[in-house]
Formats: structure tokens, sequence, C-alpha cells
């Protein structure tokens, strides 16, 4: 990511580095050309602000998951809205009863009030009998 | 012959109750200002009467409002089976099903977009028409389900309003706004769209997905059914071990639209050959399903979505395992007709420098003493002799030039060509692996674990020596090493101890599943990695070619709707490994598919 220097210390860090050789000039980086030509001028009104981003590179989309047969939402069953695991209900067998009960993923989770009421009766909680659970063909 | 149906009004009268929290869809008589398709197959009018009333035009209520894949009406019988007390002999489904995909089903153009619904594809699918209705949609399935059918703005309704009955939370999760309505214009300018997202939905999907189509009309003038008997021409891939070539030969099934199916054919990669028999379906005039098996039914079982094309002279569409569809192969069909036709060349990527080398060209019709003259591999390229050849496969020795020009060449073989069947490349510049974002899930304790194959795909820069530029030289599929490495989602977390493995063919096995007591508070073993791909160069000192693929290995799917499935828990995709771990079931009556070979 480009970084413009706007305070008097950034910019002299930029001019040293630049004299070293670590770092390309300012106007090879990418990013948006200081319209004062400042290259190598200081910005007098700088803030104690070390540096603004430049133009973002660019980010790569968000994995878009359902991929066609699943789903998506906040957080979700396969992903969270991030499109990764890190904010899902976890364990699942934590969250598995009240699924259940209350059909929240009724394409993932068998539904207590049509389909397989009695799905979770031999388990007393789902996080500790969660092998009694079976696998449910509607 | 398809029935046409007849302009005529009726009154409406369609039934819903809401009691207690259970939801009955019973329709009474036909619905008014939409003409629907009468239903003349007398089992239908017999076992489902009871509640969808027919008519005086013969229609039934719901039933004759609807247009759906054979798959879709397949759903809608099992859950009238599971939920409203409909009782139907295996041969009874198959028929009705049979008869509503063909009097109700999708005309080709209708059915193309949603395809990857049927044939089972963990795509990247977007809904671009409306994305606030896709939203609405996908909070739960796919919306393949949504495209692949058609109806009149009351059925779309009406599908709504089942799906509060059946799952009231559709409401907090979908149909209902959650905050204030909009009172400020859009960024557009528009006035604010107040409307609720299932209102918004129904207006969209009774526009987009109507009923009646000028693409039905035009199909279900023309449909007829399909004469597909003869022999075909096989090329395919599949992921993990690559082209396959081979043929396949079809008869008559018995019965109106039923065929038989013997297939052979090889993955030069790895020199495997497979022998196939199967029977097959064709519904709507031109939606193949079918199934086919290697020995007997419980060897290599697969099942077959494929399309008939208009001509009658090319079938396309993908075979994959019924248990875990993530596996399976693209196929492509071809009509043999007498001339010869190429399917494909091993190795298809040949690279600058070396010396002589073999090629071999697959296909069928191949004429006897098939001589160098006959073959043509483009300009550089030089057939010095064949060294082995039969109808469907010519072994030849080749010389290619150290200044041949790199780039596609087209090949022909007698009458037949193929065109970009070689590519002529100067070394492999990168490599790129497919999919780019792969979903597992974990299992084998009390649900089926979900796959992900991975494959690393070659490319030449091209020309212009530019990375990821139009003229860029795909050289296909090569082996490389495979390895997984953290995707620093979330600080410390290590998923890439626990979330699987991936062997040397690029197959994710994930872990089991259950909570694992070794990880922060009992986590799964779901985790986000990256998929490595290595490709060492060769003695020139150039780094190693790499490239990555982003693996969400997540929860299990807790319930299938797949009623013919068989799924095994075991920790192998290998049949033989795991025949039926706990949770498998026998395969059940599956009207959509074609049954088993006899």
């Amino acid at each position: 990511m480009a970084l413009k220097p706007i305070n008097r210390k950034a910019d002299r860090m930029v001019t040293y580095l630049e004299h070293q050789g670590a770092v390309p000039p300012a106007e090879q980086m990418a990013g948006p050309v200081d319209p004062a030509g400042a290259n190598a001028g200081v910005d007098e009104n700088a803030e104690d602000v070390v540096a603004l981003g430049g133009r973002l590179p660019e980010i790569p989309e968000i994995p878009h998951i359902p991929l066609g047969c699943s789903l998506v939402f906040a957080p979700g069953w396969e992903v969270d809205e991030a499109g990764g695991t890190a904010g899902l209900c976890q364990p699942v067998e934590r969250d598995l009863f009240d699924c259940h009960l209350a059909c929240f993923w009724p394409a993932h989770v068998p539904d207590q009030l049509n389909h397989s009421p009695d799905w979770t009766g031999k388990c007393a909680a789902a996080q500790n009998d969660w092998r009694k659970l079976e696998m449910i063909f509607p | 012959m398809v029935q046409r149906p007849r302009l005529t009004r009726t009154r409406l009268f369609a039934g819903m109750f809401l009691a207690a929290g259970a939801f009955v869809a019973a329709g009474a008589a036909a619905q008014s200002d939409e003409e629907g398709f009468p239903i003349e197959h007398e089992t239908i009018r017999a076992r489902c009467a009871a509640c969808h009333l027919p008519d005086s035009e013969g229609r039934m209520s719901r039933i004759s409002f609807e247009r759906k894949t054979p798959e879709g009406w397949q759903t809608s019988l099992q859950r009238m089976i599971a939920l409203n007390g409909v009782t139907l002999a295996p041969e009874e489904a198959r028929e009705i099903v049979k008869y509503l995909s063909d009097r109700q089903g999708l005309a080709p153009e209708e059915l193309r977009p949603g395809l990857f619904e049927v044939e089972k594809r963990m795509i990247d699918h977007r809904y671009l028409a409306d994305t606030d209705v896709e939203f609405t949609c996908i909070q739960c399935h796919s919306m393949g389900r949504v495209i692949t059918q058609r109806r009149t703005r009351e059925e779309w309704e009406l599908l709504m309003s089942t799906h509060r009955g059946y799952y009231p939370l559709t409401d907090f999760q979908a149909f209902l706004r959650m905050g204030p309505t909009p009172d400020q214009p859009g960024p557009d300018g528009e006035p604010p769209d107040t409307r609720q997202p299932m209102e918004r939905a129904v207006d969209h999907l009774s526009e987009v997905f109507p009923l009646h189509t000028p693409e039905w009309a035009a199909w279900s003038a023309t449909m007829r059914p399909p004469r597909l008997e003869g022999t075909w021409v096989l090329s395919g891939h599949q992921p993990g071990r690559g082209a396959l070539y081979g043929t396949v030969t079809m008869g008559g099934g018995g019965e109106r639209d039923a065929f038989v199916t013997r297939a052979g054919y090889t993955f030069p990669a790895s020199g495997e050959t497979v022998a196939r028999r199967g029977r097959g379906l064709v519904y709507t005039g031109y939606q193949w399903r079918g199934r086919s098996f290697e020995s007997d039914e419980a060897d290599g079982a697969m099942r077959e979505v494929m399309v008939v094309e208009r001509d009658m002279n090319e079938i396309s569409g993908r075979w994959f395992r019924g248990d875990y569809d993530e596996i399976g192969m693209d196929v492509r069909l071809t009509r043999l007709t007498g001339s010869p036709v190429v399917a494909g060349v091993h190795p298809r990527a040949l690279q600058l420098g070396g010396g002589e080398r073999e090629v071999r060209i697959f296909g069928a019709g191949f004429a006897d003493g098939v001589g160098p003259g006959d073959v043509d591999l483009g300009p550089g390229l030089t057939v010095n002799r064949v060294v082995s050849a039969s109808s469907e496969e010519i072994a030849l020795n080749v010389t290619l030039a150290p200044d041949a020009i790199p780039g596609g060449r087209d090949v022909f073989v007698g009458g037949a060509s193929l065109a970009g069947a070689v590519v002529v490349h100067d070394g492999i510049d990168r490599i790129q692996v497919l999919p780019r974002t792969g979903m597992a899930r974990v299992g084998g304790i009390v649900f089926p674990k979900g796959y992900q194959q991975f494959e690393a795909v070659a490319f030449d820069d091209g020309p212009d020596g530019r990375p990821s530029s139009d003229d860029d030289l795909e050289l296909g599929p090569i082996e490389v090493d495979w390895s997984l490495e953290e995707y620093a989602a979330t600080f410390d977390d290590n998923d890439i101890d626990f979330v699987g493995s991936i062997d040397r063919t690029g197959l994710f096995v994930p872990a089991v599943d259950g909570p694992n007591p070794d990880r922060d508070r009992n986590r799964n073993n779901v985790g986000d990695v990256w998929v490595v791909a290595t490709l060492a160069q060769d003695d020139n000192g150039d780094r190693p070619l790499r490239a990555r693929a982003h693996l969400v290995v997540t929860v299990p799917l807790y319930l299938l709707f797949d009623a013919g499935a068989n799924v095994s828990t075991g920790a192998s995709p290998d049949p033989a490994a795991s025949p039926n771990g706990r949770g498998s079931r026998t395969p059940g009556p599956n009207p959509g598919m074609g049954g088993s070979p006899k």
C-alpha cells in the first residue's frame, strides 16, 4: 500500500530513505501526485498524522459463498459475512438445538416444526450427545 | 404431444391455513386470470385431487400453474409424501415426475442459466438481475432452485406463503425488512422502495420467471422423443485425474425416452481405463438423467445429468457421484455419424526443445491404415511415423521444430479436426490453482465429510511475455506439490493444525466432525487455509512457481434433500474403503433418475 507522508517527520523519513535507495521516489509510488508538486517540499500545515493512504491497492473480492449451492448469512451456516469461518457459531453443536427448534437453517438442519420433530429426541444436550443425531433425508 | 393451455378465466380459490405453527397448503381450485396446464395423468388426478381440486378445464390447483425441472417436481413430490400423507409406489412417482417434467418443464434456453443446480456444481454463482432478490433467496438455499422454476404471479406468492408457513423464521431471516421503512430517495434519485423483500421478490420473479414464455411455447411445439441410439465419442475432464476420452454406445431402454448405455474411456495421464454400463431417461425432450456403474450397482456408481442439444448430435453435462456429488467429471458426447471425430490429444501441451516425442490422438472412427500424411498437427510439428493406430486412438512419433511459433494448433485427422487440440509453448511461466475458492465440510464420525478437489493449471505468458493477458496460453493441468498454509483470519487460531490434509492429487480430506477439546472453546475442526501448489522449476536456477487458493473448511450439512443419496461417513471418498458408514441409507425411490441398469 502506498503511503504519502503529510507531516514533516514522515517527509524527512522518506527523503532519507530515498537517498538510501530503500524506497522508490514518491512519484513512482502508487497514489495521487501531490498537487503542489511537493515531492521535495514539506507541508507547513501538516498535522500530527503519519500518513494517509494513497490509492488503495486492489483488494481481492471476498469469496462469494454460496458458490451455487449453499448460503451466506451474518454469520451464516457455511461462512460468516467476511467469507470465512472465524465468525461462525462454534462449536456448531452449541447451536444445533436452536436451529432445529426454530427451523433457523431449514436447508441445513432438520426442522422441528414439520419434517423432523424428533430429531434431537435422543439428545439431552447436543454438545454432549451430538453423536446420537442422525442424518436426515427429508 | 403437449396440451396447449386454453384462454379461460376461473374463480380464485386458493387455500392456505396457518394453525398452531403448522402450515397446510391446500389449494382448492384453479387460479384466476392465469391459464394453467390441464392435468391428464390418471395417477395425478386420482392421488392428488383430494387437495388439488381440478376445475372444469382439468386444471389442478397449484400443480397446473408451475413448471420445473425433474428435480423440482421430485422435491415437491417428496414433500407431499413426507408431510401430506401421500403414498405412492416408486414407479408411480417416476411416472408423475416424467409426465410433469415433459408437460410442464423448462425449455433448454430457460434451464441453461440454472444448469449448475441440477449438475451439482460448486460454482460461484451470481444472480445479477436483482441482487436484493438474490439476497432474499440465498439466505437459505441456492439461487439455482429459484431460477429453475416458472410460476404464475399467484404461484410465486403462494410459494412465499409456503415458506413462511413451514419455516416461520424466514420472516426474520429474509422476507421482512428489519429496520425502519426507507423514506429517502436512493442513490439513483428514485423514490425509496418501501416494499418488503418478499414483495419485491414476488414482483421480480413473476416478471422474469412467468409460467408462460415464448421459449417454452416454442420448445413444447417441437419437443419430441430423442433418438439417441448409436455410438458417441466421449471427451471429458475430471479434476484431479485430467482429461478422459472414449466412447458411449446407446441403445433403446425398452420404454419411451429410456436408453441403456455402455461406456469405455481412458485417462491418458495415468493410463487408467474405465468401463461403465448404465441407464438413462430423457425428460422434457432433452434433459438426460442417468446412472451408471463400473461392474455392479455398488461399484463406482455415478449419476449423469446432461443436456441433449437441439440437433441431437451433441450431449454435454456432468457425471458425478450420488453420495459425494463434489466428485465428478465434465463430459461431452459427440455423435459418431460415419466420419471420424477427434476428441483430444495427449499430451496437449508440447514444450519447445528436446527431440522426438510421442503424441496420442483420441477419438473415434479413425480409418484403417492411417499414415503420417493423414495427420496434420500444424506448423512446426512433423509427424515422423505412426506408432500404432486403432479406430479410437492413434499414437504418433512427432518432432517439434525448435523455431516453432508458440500457440495453439488445430489438429486434422482424415476429414476430422479439433481446434486448439495441441498447444506449443516455450515453458511454464505461471500456475493457477482451481477452484480459486473451495469449500469442504468436516465429517466422518456422524455426518459425511465434504471433500474438495483442487487442480493446478499451467500457463505460458504468451507472445507479450506478460502474465494474465489475453494472449496467455493455457497448458492444462500439471502435477505439483500440494501443501496447506495458514490463512490469517483470526490471530493464533492455527486452523492448519486441525482442518485436515491434502493429498498428492490435490484432494483435500477434511478432519472429523464434532467439538474438538484440543481447540480453544471446543471449536470444530473448521477453519480457513490456503491451498498452495508448488512447481519446482528445472535446473536453470529459477525459483519454484507457486499459486494458492482459499479453502474454507466448514460445518456439516445435517440433512440432504437428495432421496437417492447413499452417504458414507467414512474418511475416504472411495466407496470400497468405506461403503456404508453411519448415516447411510439405502437408495429410496428416486423418480428423477433413470433407475438401475438391468
